[in-house]
Formats: C-alpha cells, sequence, structure tokens
C-alpha cells in the first residue's frame, strides 16, 4: 500500500505466464518500468518459439558499466547474459525454455533486473568502504534527463545524493514538505537509527567542484537531498540489499507519495465545495408567492 | 524521456484493463475496487479519514478528541493519504477496510476514489512515471463533458501527464476489428456490440462519431447468462459442487463449454442421439476441502448463448433477440449511414466470445435484411430492384479486450500525439478543451 516494490511485478507476470505453460507462443511485449526504464520481451525465431529474448534500455547503462554493472548482471545470470545486445537495447538475456524451462528463482531475479542493474555504483561504493580503498571517486549516474544520483564512499560513511527538480509549482511546495519529514524523521524516537538526510537547495560540499554543477544556485530549482550511510546501513547481507533496493526508489516513492497526497488534499477540497455549496443552498430565499404543488397534484397558493 | 511508449488505460464498471500502447493485451487487469479506511471504524479515526480539514473542524466529539491527544497527528502523519488498497487487494482487505467501487454503468461516480484508482494503479502496478508518458483513456459513449472535464482537470493538475487523450470505447472496439482478415479498408464507420458483464449495448458509430440517438441497451449480458445456466444445473438436480460455489462453477461451464448452435431444435436431437460426443463432464475443486468434484454438462452448452438470440428462455421481461435489435439500430440511423453500418459490425467484450457466435448473428441479421428488402422488391411490383446489402459481423482475436486493444493501436500510431491536448493547452484554456476530442484520421 504504502511502499512500493522493487521488483517489476508486470514483467514478473508476463514472464510467469511463459515459464509456466508447456504452450510456445510468438511474444512480443515492450514494457516501461520507472525512470525510463524499457524492457521488451519477445520471440525472435518463428521456428524455435522456445527461445525467448529479454532485453533493456535505460538512459544511464554506460554509466553503470563503468562502475561495474556487467559484472552483477554476470554473477546472477550467467550464458544467459548475452555479448551483445540487440540493435537499440542496452542489454540481453536469451533463454531456451524448451531445453530449461524457467524456475521462480530465475523469475524473481528477472523482475529484479532494474534493481541489480543499478546496483552497480552502489555496491561499488560500499565495498570501497569495506576495503578502504585510497581516495574513492565519486559516481555520478545520470539517471534522468535532469536528474542525477551521486555516490561516494568515505573513510567513515557512504554518502548518496539525489539531485531532483520539480517542475510544476504545486509539487514543489509539496515536495519541500516531504524532503523536510525526511530530514525531521530521526528526531522521531522509533527511527533512531535512520540515516541522516540533509536537504539543500544548492550543491553540497561533496559535489561543489563538478563542473556540471558549477554556478548552480537556489534559482535553478534544483533540490539536493543527501542520505549519509553508515556501516550499519550497509551491513552485508539482506540489510544492504535492501538499502541499494529502496535508495534506487527513493525518486519513485517521492513522487508517488506526492501524487497521493494530491488527490487526498482534492478530496479535502471537494468536500469543502460540497458543504459550502449546502450552505448556500440553505441561504437561499424562499419565494412566497409562487404556487405550491401537493403529491397529489393539487396546487395551492400559500399566504 | 517522451519516446516511452503512451499509457492505454480502459477502466470498465467491472475490471481496469491498463497497459503500455503497442502491445496486444493489457498488462494489468483487476477489478475497479477501491478500499479505504471505513469511516465508521472508530470515532477518531472516523474525522481524519472523513477528510475534513483539521483547521476547519471545530465541532464534534472526535475533533476536540484528536486535539486531546497531541501525538495523534504525529502518529498519523503522512498514513491517511496513501493507506489504501485497490484491485484485488482490496478486495483482500474487505474485512478491515471499506470496499467501494467508483465506476457505475460505465461512468465515474466517485471521483475521491478514481483518483486514488488511477494513482496507485500507475505508480504501483505500472511502475510508470506519469510526467513522462502520454496517456489515453477511454470512456462510454454519452458520457457528459463534464466527466471528462473532470477526468482532464485529475490528470493534468494530479499526475502532471504530458498529453491526454479520451477515446469513445465504441470507436475503439471499431479500430480493433482492423485486424481481422475481413478487413480491408480501415474505416470507423460500423456498429459495435459490446457486451462485457453487466450489460450490452449495440452502438453505431458513423466516421468516428457515435450516434447517440439509436444506441440500445440490452440487460442480458455475462452475469445473466452465468445466472441462467446456475438455473439449469439447480433444475437438473446437480449438486455435486458446493452451493456456495454454484456461481462460480455455473460461470466457469459457460467460459469453457458453451457455444452457439445454428438450430436449437436439431442441436437437441443431435444430443439425444450420440450424447456421449456432446455431454461433457466439468471437474473442480472444493476451495476449503480440496475434495474433487465432477459435474455434468449437457443442454446448456448451447442454451447459455442462446439467451441472446431467444431470451425468452432465460428472461420474462426483455424479449427482443439481439440480431432484432441491431437490425433496429440500424434501421433507425441515418439513411446514408445504413449500408456501413450494416457491412461492419464489430464484437467486443468477454460475453461475445462464444464459438460461433458472430456468424450466426451475421446470418439471423441478414434474414431480417433480406426479408425487408424482398418485400419492397414486392410491394413495388417487380419495378424496383435493391442492390443486395452486405452483411458482415467481425470476430477477431483480440475480441475479448478489444476496447484496450484499439486503444493501444491508435495510440502506437505516428501522429498520436498530435491528436491529444497538451498540458500546455491545458494550462493556456482550462479542462473545457476535453468537450472536445478530435476524430483518428479526420482533418478538423
Amino acid at each position: 500500500m504504502i511502499l512500493l516494490d522493487h521488483q517489476n511485478a508486470v514483467l514478473r507476470d508476463t514472464l510467469k505466464a511463459r515459464f509456466s505453460t508447456q504452450k510456445q507462443e510468438l511474444v512480443n511485449i515492450t514494457l516501461v518500468d520507472f525512470d525510463g526504464v524499457t524492457y521488451h520481451v519477445h520471440t525472435p525465431d518463428t521456428d524455435n518459439l522456445g527461445i525467448l529474448f529479454v532485453s533493456m534500455r535505460l538512459r544511464c547503462f554506460s554509466e553503470l558499466q563503468n562502475y561495474g554493472a556487467t559484472d552483477l548482471l554476470r554473477a546472477e545470470f550467467g550464458d544467459t547474459l548475452q555479448d551483445k545486445a540487440e540493435d537499440g537495447w542496452d542489454l540481453t538475456l536469451k533463454f531456451d525454455l524448451s531445453t530449461s524451462p524457467g524456475s521462480e528463482e530465475l523469475l524473481q531475479k528477472i523482475a529484479n533486473l532494474k534493481t541489480i542493474v543499478l546496483a552497480a555504483p552502489f555496491s561499488r561504493a560500499f565495498d570501497q568502504h569495506d576495503n578502504e580503498t585510497a581516495d574513492p571517486d565519486l559516481m555520478t549516474i545520470h539517471y534522468r534527463d535532469e536528474e542525477t544520483i551521486y555516490v561516494r564512499a568515505q573513510s567513515d560513511r557512504v554518502t548518496v545524493i539525489f539531485s531532483t527538480v520539480f517542475r510544476e509549482e504545486t509539487d514543489r511546495i509539496f515536495g519541500k514538505v516531504f524532503l523536510q519529514e525526511f530530514v525531521d524523521a530521526r528526531k522521531q524516537l522509533a527511527l533512531q537509527n535512520a540515516p541522516p538526510v540533509l536537504h539543500s537547495r544548492e550543491p553540497p560540499l561533496e559535489l561543489k567542484h563538478l563542473p556540471e554543477l558549477a554556478g548552480v544556485t537556489e534559482a535553478n530549482g534544483l533540490h539536493f537531498i543527501t542520505f549519509v550511510l553508515f556501516p550499519r546501513h550497509f551491513a552485508p547481507g539482506p540489510v544492504r540489499d535492501s538499502t541499494i533496493a529502496q535508495l534506487q526508489l527513493f525518486r519513485d516513492y517521492l513522487h508517488y507519495h506526492i501524487k497521493c497526497a494530491k488527490a487526498h488534499m482534492h478530496t479535502r477540497m471537494r468536500r469543502r465545495v460540497a458543504e459550502f455549496l449546502k450552505v448556500l443552498n440553505r441561504a437561499k430565499p424562499e419565494r412566497t408567492d409562487k404556487e405550491k404543488k401537493l403529491a397529489s397534484g393539487r396546487t395551492f397558493k400559500r399566504n | 524521456m517522451s519516446r516511452l511508449a503512451p499509457i492505454v488505460m480502459d477502466n470498465g464498471t467491472g475490471y481496469t484493463k491498463l497497459g503500455f500502447a503497442g502491445n496486444t493485451e493489457p498488462q494489468c487487469i483487476f477489478p475497479t475496487v477501491v478500499a479505504t479506511q471505513s469511516s465508521s471504524s472508530s470515532s477518531t479515526s472516523s474525522s481524519s479519514s472523513a477528510g475534513i480539514p483539521s483547521s476547519v473542524t471545530s465541532t464534534g466529539p472526535a475533533s476536540s478528541t484528536r486535539f486531546a491527544s497531541s501525538s495523534y497527528l504525529h502518529t498519523k502523519r503522512g498514513l491517511e493519504d496513501l493507506d489504501f488498497y485497490i484491485g484485488d487487494e482490496a478486495l483482500q482487505h474487505a474485512k478491515t477496510y471499506s470496499v467501494n467501487y467508483p465506476v457505475r454503468h460505465g461512468q465515474v461516480e466517485n471521483w475521491d476514489h478514481m483518483e486514488r484508482l488511477w494513482a496507485q494503479s500507475i505508480f504501483k502496478h505500472l511502475r510508470a512515471e506519469p510526467e513522462d508518458h502520454s496517456f489515453l483513456l477511454t470512456e462510454p459513449p454519452l458520457n457528459a463533458p463534464e466527466n471528462r472535464e473532470q477526468t482532464a482537470e485529475i490528470f493534468f493538475e494530479t499526475f502532471n501527464v504530458p498529453a491526454l487523450y479520451i477515446a469513445v470505447q465504441a470507436v475503439l472496439a471499431l479500430a480493433a476489428g482492423w485486424t481481422s482478415g475481413k478487413v480491408n479498408d480501415r474505416t470507423l464507420t460500423g456498429t459495435v456490440i459490446d457486451s462485457g458483464d453487466g450489460v450490452t449495448h449495440v452502438i453505431p458509430v458513423a466516421d468516428g462519431y457515435v450516434i447517440g440517438s439509436s444506441i440500445k441497451h440490452i440487460p442480458i449480458a455475462g452475469r445473466d447468462l452465468t445466472q441462467f445456466v446456475q438455473q439449469l444445473l439447480r433444475d437438473r438436480g446437480e449438486n455435486a459442487f458446493p452451493p456456495e460455489d454454484s456461481m462460480d462453477v455455473a460461470r466457469r461451464i459457460k467460459e469453457e463449454y458453451a457455444y452457439v448452435c445454428p438450430d436449437i431444435v436439431k442441436e437437441f436431437k443431435r444430443y439425444d442421439q450420440e450424447g456421449e460426443k456432446y455431454f461433457k463432464t466439468f471437474e473442480g475443486k472444493h476451495s476449503v476441502t480440496q475434495q474433487l468434484y465432477r459435474v455434468d454438462v449437457g443442454y446448456e452448452r448451447f442454451l447459455a448463448p442462446e439467451v441472446f438470440f431467444n431470451p425468452e428462455i432465460a428472461s420474462s421481461d426483455f424479449l427482443t433477440p439481439l440480431p432484432e435489435v441491431v437490425d433496429n439500430v440500424v434501421q433507425t440511423s441515418p439513411i446514408d449511414t445504413r449500408r456501413g453500418l450494416y457491412k461492419n459490425i464489430v464484437l467486443s467484450g468477454g460475453s461475445t466470445m462464444f464459438k460461433d457466435f458472430g456468424k450466426r448473428l451475421q446470418r439471423d441479421i441478414k434474414r431480417i435484411v433480406d426479408a425487408r428488402i424482398r418485400k419492397s422488391e414486392e410491394l413495388s411490383g417487380g419495378l424496383l430492384k435493391s442492390k443486395p446489402m452486405d452483411v458482415n459481423v467481425i470476430s477477431h482475436k483480440t475480441q475479448r479486450y478489444a476496447v484496450w486493444f484499439g486503444g493501444s493501436l491508435l495510440a502506437s500510431l505516428p501522429d498520436f500525439g498530435s491528436y491529444c491536448h497538451t498540458k500546455a493547452e491545458y494550462e493556456e484554456h482550462g479542462p473545457s478543451i476535453c468537450r472536445h476530442n478530435r476524430v483518428f484520421g479526420s482533418l478538423g
């Protein structure tokens, strides 16, 4: 209800239908995920319908490759990952269902494809921190046209910075409130262990030196949200995986929340209008000289 | 990111179909249901879920307790606007939440719930960012323009969609018919027979515009057929299945075994002579005890869809057969459109999926039309000879989700963008721009 799932349920269900039936038919489906990620599921060979291609395209794939996305994919998918992706796509997985039927485990992995690919810079930063790499680099991921994620490992923490922009006036206001909530979350007793969040309108110190952000001020409409992750937030194992998955969905979660909040506001506004209309209708003066009608159809005049 | 596929959304009374344009089937199909915090669960939550702004509620015990406990707002913070379920999840939470059906008779009744349904279906089910996609929505024929404005307002204001098109369902169903091998010209003239679960519509469309005055509704649709099958089973004394599942069993028998026969009398004879070929057995599983049961399936195989053609076998208040209704609809339409309407009769919706449904319909309509032509030729004393009338009923593979598929087809056309209302236009002129949607293929 509140949290977004980090799996792509549509992709999972599409493939599940393919995996669970023996009947093989032609498939050609294009799907979309958050942040402009596109999937293409199809059977290229009309003679052998068991061969299934799952391709994916995302804006920042070349950057992710630099941070080791291919190795992560290789580790998860092994030989199914094709060396050369299909034309116009960034990566392609090939399955031959006639020789090896798909398993539930494989299904889960494919549904997590986007999470796996985007995990590259995060895992790299966490590893750099764990190995105490000297002078870790600042990784930038231009995952949307105007928005970027920056990840950097430091000696005692890993910093993840999102730059985001709200195009709508209303969204900007809601966004500001929500971002403030994120910053204040740690004040609640139950959330003492949450990573500190900072929100600023100007590039934070970590990014000041970047040429692409030179001269960016409040007027540019950019918001910078900094998550400071301490080792307890990325302890290897399930904690690390869930941290990565949740960070990736931060922007989508924020926007989902903004839209729902707007819907909630609209509900209240409609209710208010209905109340006011009632008041207005009550205030209408009744005309006494008008003929009134009884249920039987007889009319009479009040005097 | 503008090259991302448009999203096609068809919010029906029963089910919502949504997915990305360019595909042949919708990606998500779920009941159009929203479960919200029930408003009478407790006094404190009632004031919050009712959505009254706290600053203006000054009376009532609910609000005073709310202010008395200062931690209340704090614990509630950020939850009430996201605290709802949609679709199948909503039905699962029916015990603790109140379940609402925001669409009634094809039209949106409750905008508050609809807005929530849209929000969650886009973000959670489709995983799409509405700001990156254009949208194609559907509306029933004769939808009030105010509803269309309201829809546009929500999509442009709440979701900030870049472009929006609201299409009439019947027109989309016609467009879906283009994929059938029978059709060689892509016209938007034809008669649409849309039969879902609740009601069947017969809608004439000329050049992409619905002829509103000639639309006919038939109160016979999927659910009535199911009830009829259920009745037949009960009358015959089939009781192998648990009584609470009888509706479901009837529905599945209808979906799996029913077909349309050319002649009901001959069909009865055939069943009586070589029964073993026609009688089937339905196997089901008890939902609680997991025990298998068997139900014999007999005459209901062809009697169920026969209700469309001879309604008197099931209903006592609606007695006009479907072919006659279709003929009436065409006859009340403008005379210059009639040939086109007969030529292109398109089926849409789950209840038209019976085997040979289209064939039988075509034959029956053809009979009515031919009889009429013969009569008029006789009356003229052999002086008038009319050109024979083409009657074509088109069935195709994507019939079940024809409306959605038609939408997907149109939205993937290269010039789809030029038919949409853009956000800039909306901001310039306001929601009234959506009172008119340009018809595909038109110049205006």
